[in-house]
């Protein structure tokens, strides 16, 4: 090594280790969607990130036990239900037993003047009085009576029933042998909320082996356990993203170390070809880390899709070096031609970086300083540090046919200009059904776990995850008034047969103007006493039978309202919490609704009422959307700035267009056999898309390149056909993957790689 | 809730409970598998009833009456007419509560919702002549004879016992007679069944 070589070397490890040291001190990596919310974001699209992300019903996990005697199933209930308490990662847990909310009963019953909706100044008249202990007399001669009996003398107006009527939604689960029940008794049934948000796919892994455990815990005979709900899904898709992408990206590997290793023969050469990818990522996520707060799951994952062509520069050098040349002789070569390969790349990302979409901004920034890196380590550190010198492969003489396919493709390109023509027609013809922006049609979600989550979320009668209604306040107690408005008219929803029931903030704690008027229309003590008095004379009911009544009603009028202090530690506080949320635009009522079955009468009444409706699959698929078209405009600016460098570079806009043209055919074609095969373009073929232009270009741009002798040619040639190779095989294996969006990308790019290498061959290359 | 009338009501249906058990333990015990035989050989059974509260809240006793009736296995369907018009069915495992005009909202407790069946499962599993799905729910006391039977049940599930301390079937042979339920709140429930049995 020179001493020049040593500077480089020590600078590059003094680089590598700084940007280490940043990253380890100050990278927060974030997974959630906020990526794709754009600056121009509506109040419901943030709430809608927000629920998602931390949202109550995002946090559902839905439990169901098979497979036992009713006996067996409840016990096990049961015994899951208190360790899953036990272990602490769970806010609320519930199996339907009487017992674990008997504190919320306490709670409700102890303020149910300030919680009943029937309480008013007419509830205590005689003539109130009068109805409501007609109406008590009734159900204490029904199957209820023993029921109402229990708390007669200190509720003799039943103004606790009026409270938990509101609570308990139509369609609770059946109760058997004390717990819940699905209709035919086969399962029992329970439900969780995690402490954790559903993306934190760890944190969602530990709460699925809490369940696991608690319920082999249970000594299951023959039984089955049931899981479903957001976090969950979470967690199993983690799984197999993980074992998916570390088989994959294992004999995506191997495939490609072999191709290098047959191309280089020689481990050293191998080693130090991966030098520039490496540093292309590290100084990629350092760039992103610096320019923003945090570095978004979604950025990497397309980033290191994108940085998929720094592989190819080093193979570009180290394959067009003629045998026994030294790398910095060769570079003399073809340094113009590299260079132009990295800055088209550069250019077409630096578009993106400039925007004002926090994700895409990112992925440019990454891509920019990740490409850039890597185009600089190849050009100056793979020198510096190899002193074996490379071109074993111009001895392969196996190899011939590679060169034959290249003038076989040069031969065929009226036929291939025919199939761009025939993949642009067919893209035109679909222009309207060419996008998907439904990101659940990629869900790696089974079709049947999808189907277990709609049985047990009907038989639990937990709310849908798709609709919400929002009422939104200044203060806290503006968006209580907001919710019990809400509410109000959700009454008449429910009545029309819209929804089957809602779950509003207010119920569990009214706003204080509520609580303050029905506190106002309880009577002083001797009033009330002589109205009750009144009311008695003529009823079935013996005076003074209903001491604790009086006390109850006096200790309610003279007592504080009911705040959230009182709810500590009960099911309920649970509940406010996760329906009362806060955010940027002040304070949000949520109402969670239930078996909705006419959305759009729903949403015009809301707007009507000036409340806010919103349908998360749609505007989860609006911000994928916007994402998707700001990328494309993105892309389109890129494009043309890379024909604009180019036809500079190269010294004009013909040279140029013979660069561009073969690379866009290549997409052209991709596309068009994409829609063959059935499928609509995602946001993630966009980015593979990405990639295979990045790629395309630079096969282009050696075919294109002024070669000094047929043998120079030929080297350019083999070494664009291994880049090809090496892409194909990473992202073939890709499309193995049983992950939707991993098949995507990989199929996109496999086909585009091969595609762009034919497209180069066929129309870059210079005229023989 | 934990009122003096509560307590006072409470130790008295405990003065109750130990004063029948003393009963139950003094007579001549009668097998009460077959007794389970003999009420087990019932097809079906129809009948009207007078259901009697007896509370210390009330001026004077609770009357209602209405038609029991009950076909094997599983089947049993009370239907009250009078003061107020309720129907409650016991089908399988389906407990169907129709109560105009609120139907079964008001009852929407889940522990309640339990307690009731609980009640309408003591009377159906002893017209059924299942022993094993009493003594699933209570506590099982046999006494007297086969001509005058008596059943005394104690709930085991404390969401119950809450609200029931105890119940009391009185029978001749196959026949269903008096049933009687003592509720924790100190109130007492009988119900005089006539029935006849095929």
């Amino acid at each position: 090594m020179t001493r020049r070589a040593r500077v480089l070397v020590a600078a590059w490890l003094l680089l590598l280790g700084a940007c280490g040291l940043w990253l380890y001190r100050n990278l927060t990596l974030t997974t959630d969607l906020s990526a794709f919310l754009p600056p121009s974001a509506t109040p419901a699209q943030r709430i809608l990130l927000g629920q998602l992300r931390d949202g109550a019903a995002s946090r559902l996990v839905l439990i169901g036990l098979e497979g036992g005697s009713e006996d067996t199933l409840a016990r096990a209930s049961s015994e899951i239900a208190h360790r899953l308490v036990a272990s602490g990662l769970f806010a609320y847990v519930s199996n339907g037993a009487a017992g674990a909310n008997r504190r919320d009963q306490a709670v409700l019953f102890e303020h149910r003047y300030l919680l009943s909706p029937a309480v008013g100044p007419e509830r205590f008249s005689v003539r109130g009085l009068e109805a409501a202990l007609a109406e008590t007399y009734r159900l204490l001669g029904t199957s209820a009576g023993v029921l109402v009996r229990a708390t007669l003398p200190a509720d003799p107006t039943g103004e606790m029933a009026q409270v938990l009527r509101q609570l308990v939604p139509e369609g609770v689960p059946d109760t058997r042998r004390g717990v819940w029940f699905s209709r035919d008794g086969g399962r029992a049934l329970l439900v969780a909320q995690s402490r954790a948000p559903a993306f934190d796919a760890d944190a969602q892994r530990r709460v699925v082996r809490t369940i696991e455990q608690a319920y082999a815990a249970t000594r299951p005979a023959a039984g089955r356990l049931l899981l479903a709900g957001p976090g969950v899904f979470a967690a199993n898709i983690r799984a197999t993203v993980d074992s998916d992408v570390w088989r994959l990206s294992l004999l995506g590997a191997a495939l490609v170390l072999a191709i290098l290793y047959a191309a280089y023969r020689s481990a050293a050469i191998l080693a130090v070809s991966f030098i520039p990818v490496a540093t292309g990522l590290v100084v990629g996520v350092t760039a992103v880390g610096l320019g923003f707060d945090e570095l978004q799951g979604i950025t990497l994952g397309f980033g290191v899709t994108l940085l998929g062509e720094a592989v190819d520069y080093p193979t570009y050098l180290l394959m067009q070096a003629r045998p026994g040349e030294a790398l910095g002789e060769a570079l003399a070569r073809i340094a113009p031609t590299l260079r132009l390969a990295v800055l088209t790349t550069v250019l077409g990302a630096l578009a993106m970086a400039l925007s004002s979409f926090a994700g895409l901004a990112q992925l440019g920034v990454f891509t920019v300083a990740g490409v850039a890196a890597a185009g600089l380590a190849t050009r100056w550190l793979v020198p510096a540090v190899l002193s074996v010198r490379p071109g074993s492969l111009a001895a392969g003489k196996g190899l011939a046919w590679l060169d034959r396919l290249a003038g076989a493709a040069r031969r065929a390109r009226w036929p291939a200009a025919a199939l761009v023509l025939g993949a642009l027609a067919l893209v035109a013809w679909r222009h309207d059904r060419l996008w998907d922006d439904d990101l659940s049609s990629l869900t790696p979600v089974s079709a049947s776990d999808k189907q277990l989550d709609r049985e047990l979320r009907a038989q639990l009668g937990a709310p849908s995850l798709r609709y919400l209604l929002v009422a939104r306040g200044a203060s806290r107690e503006a968006a209580l008034q907001a919710s019990e408005s809400m509410a109000a008219w959700l009454g008449g929803a429910v009545r029309r047969g819209w929804l089957s029931g809602f779950d509003v903030p207010s119920t569990y704690l009214p706003s204080e103007r509520t609580q303050e008027a029905r506190r106002a229309a309880l009577p002083e003590r001797s009033v009330l006493a002589a109205r009750l008095g009144s009311a008695l004379r003529d009823s079935p009911f013996r005076a003074g039978a209903f001491a604790p009544f009086l006390d109850d009603v006096a200790r309610a009028r003279s007592g504080p309202l009911l705040d959230m202090r009182d709810l500590g530690g009960t099911a309920i506080a649970f509940k406010v919490d996760s329906l009362l949320v806060r955010n940027e635009d002040g304070w949000n009522a949520l109402a969670m609704l239930h078996a909705v079955s006419a959305p759009a009468e729903l949403a015009k009444k809301a707007s009507a009422q000036g409340d806010e409706f919103i349908d998360l699959k749609a505007e989860s698929n609006a911000l994928v959307g916007t994402y998707k078209n700001q990328a494309l405009r993105y892309i389109a600016l890129g494009l043309a700035c890379i024909t604009a460098l180019l036809a500079f570079a190269l010294g004009s806009l013909r040279r140029a267009a013979r660069v561009v043209a073969p690379t866009l055919a290549a997409v052209a074609i991709d596309v068009g056999l994409l829609l063959l095969l059935g499928k609509k373009l995602s946001l993630f073929n966009l980015v593979a898309l990405l990639l295979v232009v990045g790629v395309g270009l630079n096969y282009a741009l050696f075919f294109a390149r002024r070669h000094v002798d047929d043998e120079d040619k030929r080297r350019a040639q083999r070494s664009v056909v291994v880049c090809a190779g090496t892409t194909l095989s990473a992202f073939g294996c890709l499309a193995l993957s049983r992950i939707p969006v991993l098949h995507e990308i990989g199929v996109t790019v496999a086909l585009g790689a091969v595609l762009s290498l034919l497209c180069a061959a066929a129309f870059a290359a210079r005229p023989e | 809730m934990t009122t003096g009338t509560r307590i006072l009501a409470e130790g008295a249906a405990a003065v109750l409970a130990a004063g029948l058990l003393s009963v139950a333990v003094a007579a001549p015990r009668l097998d009460a598998s077959r007794l389970m035989q003999t009420l087990a050989g019932v097809r079906s059974a129809s009948a009207s009833f007078v259901e009697t509260r007896y509370s210390p809240l009330l001026k004077s006793p609770l009357v209602s009456h209405g038609t029991l009736s009950y076909r094997r296995p599983d089947r049993l369907e009370k239907i009250v007419v009078s003061p107020h018009q309720e129907r409650i069915a016991l089908h399988g495992d389906r407990l169907t509560i129709d109560s105009p005009p609120a139907g079964r909202r008001e009852i929407s407790l889940d522990a309640g919702t339990s307690g009731i069946a609980t009640l309408i499962e003591a009377v159906r599993a002893t017209r059924a002549g299942d022993l094993a799905r009493l003594e699933r729910d209570f506590d099982v006391v046999v006494s007297g004879t086969l001509d005058d039977w008596q059943l005394r049940l104690k709930p085991r599930a404390a969401d119950v016992g809450q609200y029931v301390s105890a119940v009391g079937v009185w029978g001749s042979g196959p026949r269903l007679q008096r049933v009687e339920v003592w509720e924790a709140s100190g109130d007492r429930t009988v119900m005089e069944i006539d029935e006849a049995t095929d």
